[in-house]
């Protein structure tokens, strides 16, 4: 899948995936970090500073204006984490050279990068004091409105006390007081101790001149004393202990039930995508047939499923009175899949519905690009088609054994103020 | 044998095909090397709809509101009892409808098994099954759907705005309709219109991705049957629409961080000749991008003011019967924006606009249009809406050379008429301290 790979740097590498087939280009710049309570909220903060304004762009409306300029190409600050990973920067979009009618879109937005990246826009030395406060704003307005999408913030509260006390907790973007404490310095300190130490992954995917990409690149980042910080790839912990039971009250009508589960010590993606895909993330699931369809619990009932963290979720929106009788469901239609009770039907829709998604990735130069960074991450050396191809060899019993190692560990209830609180 | 049409644009480097099915269905083919293709089934019959006849019927049939949507759910009810989503789950592809002011479409995508799951569209599609009972049950389910968008903010804030904009027109008609209307609903009136607006005549059909035209005039050949074709009459009832904006103000409150806001601009001119009126649109959407962008004055103005944190979403709508803009965004004081912008736009209106901001803006409106290409799922929409309007894909192009710096500031005088302006607004619940 990766036509090729180029080292520019110490721990800076260029992926280039060559094709075709679309009218864009696509190039992201990730940098790589683990989560940490003291530094993620500010390296979350990175993008936002730098794409804000630069050197050459001194404005928002000088930075949107070149976009513009460059045939409507985006520039999206990105800040996911992948198990103990924080992944940070930058994608951006473009249209091809072909369609630009003379003006050398590919060169202009690596140029443009590379000023928004190793040219900030600073005043006395640090990040503008004005621009610091914008978007700490945004990003404190960003925060509180996690709130405001319950299935999602219920996620996020059951993860935070499935892993408390480990690094899968730490939450990437910090909290409100962490981000108000921000001063131009801090962040600025941040950036510098990045561009050092920050092992780097940029992808390419479309039709480009990738060396001059890459010696681009490569000339910035010799102006820097790089010294990578090793991280060491964690294995999550087997943990069996009493379930955690948290129930929060909030202004909701609908109760949010998530339930969080350890995995096993598998760590074959493939037979996790296809678990999960059985037990809970398609229309044709065991828990969209019977937790919602049959048993009317539900509206909402999936599973979302983390290999990289060693869990899985169950989430799902029910009448406050009926938690007890969703767990029980939840839980029953887990050990069926643990007795390899699945029909052929089940798992038939299950591998056509992932076959799909795998298929899928191919049409979408950002997803190609996200789904290559994270195996790289894992340390696996894999290829959507690959994985498709491995999914008629699973068997149920193989299914059976995955569920077999996974336990119940933390259930996270929010739900509005009943009469008998 | 069916005449099949080739268009072709060498600039996009695309082609596609397009023919009338001996059924009266109009049929368009676009191949695309993509892993993933797609195919939208689609009827000119939507919530603006309700009140119609066929020619030589003496009366027009009115209908409650939220029906077009009604009978887009029951259409997955096949007559065998089998959820038409099965048959999808059979060959791995993904389906879905939706309703809209002006159609209703069935859709699906798919990476393998193609041809067959497009058969699976147009067999439950073309098979209406309604009872009392299914009815009934249905009323429920939708019941619940209209109270989740109730609880919805963009739900509210859009609806807000089309019932503060428009008096009597049609686009202010709830597209899922009320509790009490649904109600009115029996099988019937579905019969009914299904048998007027589901005609093959009056419906479209758009594949792109791996497909060949050939294969799927043969599927068309297989499964659709030859009918009359009989003239539908429309009465959107547009000439008791005032000039001006019915209310200025529209608000509600929600369960939200900040308040939200809509402000809409209602544009009583529409031109009736389909290219002029898609001319209008894109010249509108180039004077969006000019004015309210994140390289404008105004979003740069307001954001220095704390008045806003997010970027202005700006949208045209169009269609034969109505004409509106409509920008929105987040702020701690709607009114304070809205001020701003009836002054902003007196300004601009006076001073002139930015020869640049359109040069960049028309860079961006072209871009735009040729990125679209990259998705199968845009194009085989875009083919509906081209077909619905009356224009031909490629030609949106060549309509987007076409406009003149002298043309968006025309349209930024006749357009933005302070009479026509009102604004939709949704505030968080005031919590009392504890």
């Amino acid at each position: 899948m990766i036509t090729k790979q180029i080292q520019i740097s110490d721990g800076v590498t260029i992926n280039y995936i060559e094709t075709e087939k679309f009218k864009s280009n696509y190039i992201s710049v990730n940098f790589i970090s683990e989560l940490d309570k003291e530094s993620s909220f500010l390296n979350s903060m990175i993008p936002r500073i730098l794409s804000h304004a630069s050197g050459s762009y001194p404005s928002q409306a000088d930075i949107d204006k070149r976009l513009q300029y460059l045939y409507s190409a985006s520039l999206t600050t990105k800040n996911t984490s992948y198990g103990q990973y924080h992944i940070f920067g930058f994608l951006s979009d473009m249209l091809n050279d072909k369609y630009a009618l003379g003006t050398m879109v590919a060169d202009e937005m690596v140029n443009f990068l590379c000023d928004i990246i190793f040219n900030p826009y600073l005043e006395d030395g640090v990040f503008s004091k004005q621009f610091t406060e914008n978007e700490k704003l945004e990003m404190i307005d960003s925060i509180e409105a996690e709130i405001n999408s319950k299935t999602s913030y219920s996620i996020t509260r059951c993860i935070e006390n499935m892993f408390e006390g480990e690094i899968f907790s730490i939450r990437k973007t910090g909290t409100v007081e962490d981000v108000e404490k921000i001063t131009p310095k801090m962040l600025y300190d941040a950036y510098k101790n990045a561009l050092s130490t920050c092992r780097v992954e940029i992808y390419a995917v479309g039709k480009l001149d990738i060396d001059k990409v890459a010696s681009t690149f490569k000339a910035h980042f010799d102006k820097i004393e790089r010294s990578v910080t090793k991280i060491i790839d964690i294995t999550p912990a087997l943990i069996q202990r009493e379930i955690k039971q948290i129930c929060e009250i909030d202004d909701v009508s609908q109760g949010k039930l998530c339930m969080g589960f350890r995995l096993g010590k598998s760590d074959d993606a493939v037979l996790a995508n296809l678990f999960s895909e059985l037990y809970g993330a398609s229309p044709t699931s065991k828990l969209f047939v019977n937790v919602r369809e049959k048993k009317s619990l539900c509206y909402t009932c999936r599973s979302i499923m983390s290999l990289k963290t060693g869990s899985m979720c169950v989430v799902a929106g029910i009448e406050a009175t009926n938690k007890e009788v969703a767990e029980k469901a939840i839980i029953e239609q887990l050990e069926c899949v643990k007795r390899a009770e699945i029909t052929d039907e089940e798992l038939e829709s299950a591998k056509k519905s992932l076959k799909n998604a795998y298929l899928s990735i191919y049409d979408r130069p950002s997803a190609l690009a996200t789904w290559s960074l994270n195996r790289k991450l894992s340390g696996v050396d894999s290829t959507p088609m690959l994985e498709y191809e491995r999914l008629d060899l699973i068997t149920k019993e193989q299914i059976a054994s995955f569920a077999q190692e996974i336990n119940l560990d933390t259930v996270y209830f929010m739900r509005g103020e009943l009469e008998n609180d | 044998m069916t005449n099949i049409t080739v268009k072709e644009s060498l600039a996009l480097n695309e082609k596609y095909y397009t023919f009338k099915h001996s059924s009266g269905l109009t049929v368009y083919v676009f191949p695309k090397e993509m892993s993933s293709s797609y195919a939208l089934f689609a009827t000119r019959y939507g919530a603006i709809d309700n009140k119609f006849k066929l020619e030589g019927d003496e009366e027009f049939t009115c209908v409650p509101d939220g029906i077009a949507h009604f009978l887009e759910h029951k259409m997955f009810e096949c007559e065998n009892g089998v959820d038409a989503f099965e048959l999808f789950s059979r060959t791995g592809a993904s389906a879905n409808a939706y309703t809209s002011n002006t159609r209703t479409a069935y859709l699906f995508s798919a990476t393998e098994n193609f041809y067959e799951s497009l058969e699976y569209l147009l067999d439950f599609v073309t098979h209406p099954y309604f009872t009392e009972q299914t009815v009934q049950k249905e009323q429920g389910i939708i019941g619940q759907e209209l109270k989740m968008y109730d609880d919805h903010p963009m739900a509210r804030l859009e609806k807000g705005l089309l019932q503060a904009l428009y008096k009597k027109n049609k686009i202010r008609i709830d597209v899922g309709g009320t509790i009490e209307s649904i109600a009115q609903i029996n099988a019937d009136l579905l019969y009914k219109c299904y048998n007027t607006f589901y005609s093959l005549h009056n419906m479209v059909l758009a594949v792109c991705g791996g497909v060949d035209v050939e294969k799927i005039e043969q599927i068309c050949d297989k499964l659709l049957k030859d009918s009359e074709e009989k003239k539908i009459i429309r009465d959107y009832e547009c000439d008791d629409e005032p000039y001006e904006a019915y209310k200025t103000r529209s608000e509600c409150s929600l369960s939200v961080s900040k308040p939200l806001f809509a402000i809409g601009v209602k544009i009583n001119a529409i031109p009736s000749e389909p290219n002029k009126r898609l001319k209008q649109f894109y010249t509108m959407s180039i004077l969006n991008e000019m004015l309210y962008s994140r390289s404008s004055e105004m979003f740069n103005e307001l954001y220095d003011k704390n008045l806003i944190t997010h970027s202005i979403s700006a949208s045209v709508e169009q269609y034969n019967s109505y004409f509106f803009n409509e920008i929105y965004s987040e702020s701690s004081d709607p009114e304070a924006v809205y001020d701003y912008f009836v002054s902003h736009i007196n300004d601009k209106k006076k001073n002139g606009l930015s020869l640049e901001a359109f040069e960049l803006a028309k860079r961006t409106l072209y871009a735009d249009n040729i990125m679209m290409y990259d998705s199968v799922d845009d194009i085989a929409d875009a083919l509906v809406t081209n077909y619905l309007e009356g224009t031909e894909l490629f030609e949106n192009s060549n309509i987007i050379a076409s406009i003149t710096f002298e043309d968006v500031e025309e349209m930024l005088h006749s357009a933005y008429d302070e009479r026509c302006y009102a604004m939709s607004v949704v505030n968080p619940i005031e919590k009392e301290e504890k």
